[in-house]
């Protein structure tokens, strides 16, 4: 079914957070499997399946044990990209001051893409991520995709190398809605629903001020 | 004298005076009606099949220069059991969408199967708003009546009440599958904010006085009788009612760079035109009139709610002293508006001072109109953190802007007596008591005040050289509000500088803000946390939009029966 890109923002926003993580990184995946979805790429299969796999774990345990260190890891060798991403991102003015930024054993590689998107815009340069078999660069605004399909949704990379600045081929431009596979849909919304405080006649009540009749 | 600043964000943003902002020349109605009429917008009625029992559809085409659009409305026969304004209703007396141009006969047969299920129906980017709204059952039933027995109905009741039916909730951008505003944005009809929200309401107003007029031909047909037409002045005179609730606090939290550029704007108006080293005699009539004019709506505002009651009584004192200074004051020379300004900043209540702020805008139309266009946001610039600022330049920034909240005692229950959260009813949002309610692990970041001096503290112990990317790989549980002390350091007025969940708050206050940036007037909170108000009562009806109209509806001419009976 055809969504608009600003439900799913918000879907994934809540599911991100129900599924543990602080509100900040929640908006950073929302954020995110928006812009993975405005290019087409199954963005919210890929949240649901990254949400599941590292659901209400520890976020120190899949993030990168410093930024400083040559090549990033985390110390139970499957990085988050959602976290690596953000931390990408915070880094984009090292990024383009290295050169590069390598990643070991990261979870879902496409879900990091965006926040090079964001690093590109901030750097006002293109910045490329590259793993086995797919190779993507982006602006910001535009996206370049080089790889199968297979590679560029892949459960784990072992090596995922940023770059900046990166060239720009084949331009790809967003699109303004999404097709939005309804099970990953379901399982987002059953994290959501997490944040949601259960009815009770109190709240129903007291909550949004109500007692005073509404009506006449 | 030259050089006049903006008012500063520690001074406007604080919680009692964003509660007692006034419409002014930029409010979201007032842009739209005036870009309609300046462009000579197009209004056509082409269907209107509603049976005896008032259900049926409606669509009502506008023509613009280079696109079209249509409000189709539904309407029903709604048990009275079943009317609420809740977010939590099920069923309502009209549903309505905009659609983004002229429907075929198969869009609207889907549209009826999902509009008038609002959140439990599906929509498509097509479609630009879904909206609903109830009756005045009063009203409704005195208006029918009157018309049916061939007669016009009392305007005494008519300004009771002020409209026929009120919206509960006017969805826009991307909601139920709705286009995003991202679609629509370089549309010039659409660059302010909420103009989609503002024109489905100016055009849900013409069905209802239809809708109206029809129930009454019909009950005088069924009774072998004529009804009367109401007459053009009693059906300008109604607006469309609005209930707001909770869902708008959130919002002005959620949306900073938005309300930033909102707030921007007004004060960028304020500061222009206190600059004016002087001000012609035509200004100065048009304002006096303006005022005299206010002076109605001021007489006419009516609120049972005690904050409100207290706030009029003080506006109303204001408006004496208003009245004293302008028959002394010279308003031509001497900077007469900054003037004017600085004397109510020292002599009026937070009401009395937001009304005249707004009120100096108005016979500056040419320098401050413009602003309008620079209230709509784009928040991709703005959503990225800078993690190679140092911790020495965000602990300055926080201690700049959240001064008032390291400076809280957040161990204190009644500092942190609520709590927002979001229901699993229809995801209706609400605020709770913290200690009395087990709400606090759903909890909503919409405490910044809280947040921020939380991170402060977080950060003691930090070197200044430490970059904040390396802090928040430690710390993601500060990354949001991380975010927004650095949009706020772009963007002064983002943020509400107030304690948002301390047992004192009044969610009524941001409500207020936000509704009267789309240009309403005579606010009546009905609680502390939900507010009635009417929109584009006294606005002329699309077939009379002219210029000379389009602009200074919002106030009531002066010389009405309404004076007489408030003088």
């Amino acid at each position: 079914m055809s969504h608009s890109l600003n439900e799913i923002e918000a879907m994934s926003k809540r599911a991100a957070r129900g599924a543990g993580l602080s509100w900040g990184l929640s908006e950073e995946a929302a954020k995110g499997t928006r812009w993975l979805s405005a290019f087409g790429f199954p963005g919210t299969e890929m949240l649901t399946e990254l949400l599941q796999m590292n659901d209400r774990i520890p976020p120190i345990d899949v993030s990168p044990v410093s930024l400083s260190a040559d090549i990033w890891h985390a110390p139970t060798r499957r990085m988050s990209p959602l976290i690596a991403g953000a931390s990408l991102s915070d880094c984009a003015v090292r990024l383009l001051e290295r050169g590069t930024i390598t990643m070991q054993n990261v979870s879902l590689p496409l879900l990091a893409v965006p926040f090079m998107g964001g690093a590109a815009l901030r750097l006002g340069v293109p910045v490329a991520a590259e793993w086995d078999g797919a190779r993507v660069a982006t602006d910001g605004k535009q996206l370049c995709v080089q790889g199968e399909a297979e590679a560029l949704r892949s459960k784990h990379a072992a090596t995922l190398v940023f770059s900046a600045p990166a060239e720009m081929t084949g331009k790809r431009e967003p699109v303004m809605r999404a097709e939005v596979c309804e099970d990953s849909w379901d399982q987002l919304g059953k994290f959501a629903h997490r944040t949601f405080a259960p009815a009770t006649e109190e709240s129903r009540l007291r909550g949004a001020g109500a007692g005073v009749s509404d009506n006449d | 004298m030259t050089d006049i600043q903006r008012r500063a964000p520690n001074t406007v943003m604080r919680l009692a005076r964003l509660g007692s902002i006034h419409q002014s020349r930029l409010s979201f109605m007032r842009v739209l009606t005036r870009r309609l009429a300046r462009e000579g917008w197009r209004f056509e009625k082409t269907a209107f099949d509603v049976n005896d029992a008032g259900e049926g559809h409606a669509v009502y085409t506008v023509h613009g220069p280079e696109r079209s659009y249509s409000l189709i409305a539904f309407a029903h026969d709604l048990p009275a059991e079943k009317r609420s304004d809740r977010v939590i209703a099920e069923a309502w007396d009209a549903t309505f969408t905009l659609f983004d141009g002229i429907p075929t006969a198969q869009d609207i047969e889907r549209l009826s199967n999902n509009i008038p299920v609002q959140e439990a129906g599906r929509v498509t980017g097509t479609e630009l708003s879904v909206s609903r709204a109830n009756r005045s059952v009063r009203l409704w039933e005195h208006v029918v009546s009157c018309l049916a027995d061939g007669r016009q109905p009392d305007p005494e009741q008519i300004n009771a009440v002020g409209y026929l039916m009120r919206t509960t909730a006017v969805y826009g951008s991307g909601k139920l599958g709705a286009a995003d505003r991202e679609m629509i944005a370089d549309r010039p009809e659409f660059a302010a904010p909420f103009q989609v929200e503002m024109l489905s309401v100016y055009l849900t107003r013409w069905f209802v006085l239809d809708l109206v007029q029809h129930m009454a031909n019909r009950r005088a047909a069924a009774n072998g009788t004529t009804a009367a037409s109401l007459s053009p002045e009693l059906g300008r005179s109604m607006g469309i009612g609005n209930s707001t609730g909770l869902g708008m606090a959130p919002f002005l939290l959620n949306h900073p760079v938005l309300f930033n550029n909102w707030i921007s704007a007004r004060e960028n108006a304020i500061q222009t035109v206190r600059s004016l080293a002087s001000a012609s005699p035509e200004d100065v009539a048009l304002f006096k009139s303006l005022v005299a004019r206010s002076k109605v709506t001021i007489a006419k505002w009516h609120s049972e709610h005690p904050i409100q009651i207290e706030k009029l009584q003080g506006l109303r004192s204001d408006v004496a002293k208003v009245d004293a200074y302008l028959a002394a004051a010279d308003l031509t020379d001497d900077h007469p508006w900054d003037k004017l300004y600085r004397w109510a900043a020292d002599t009026l209540s937070l009401e009395g001072q937001e009304w005249i702020a707004s009120l100096i805008l108005e016979p500056y139309g040419a320098l401050v109109d413009d602003f309008a266009w620079d209230m709509a946001a784009d928040n991709t610039a703005t959503f990225r953190i800078a993690g190679a600022m140092s911790v020495r330049d965000l602990r300055a920034l926080l201690t700049d802007v959240y001064s008032w909240a390291i400076d809280t005692d957040w161990q204190s229950p009644a500092n942190r007596a609520r709590a927002w959260y979001v229901s699993e009813e229809k995801l209706e949002p609400r605020l709770g008591e913290r200690f009395e309610e087990p709400i606090e692990e759903y909890e909503q970041p919409l405490a910044p005040g809280r947040d921020a001096a939380q991170l402060f503290k977080a950060l003691s112990h930090w070197p200044d050289e430490a970059q904040v990317a390396d802090f928040l790989l430690r710390h993601p549980e500060h990354r949001h509000v991380l975010r927004r002390a650095q949009i706020v350091g772009r963007a002064p007025y983002a943020e509400i500088r107030d304690n948002t969940i301390s047992d004192q708050v009044l969610p009524i206050d941001m409500l207020r803000c936000k509704l009267a940036f789309f240009g309403a007037t005579q606010f009546d909170p009905r609680s502390d946390r939900w507010v009635r108000i009417c929109m584009y009562g006294n606005a002329p009806l699309p077939m009379e939009l002219t210029p000379e109209n389009a602009d200074f509806w919002v106030f009531p001419a002066a010389d009405t029966k309404l004076e007489e009976s408030a003088a």
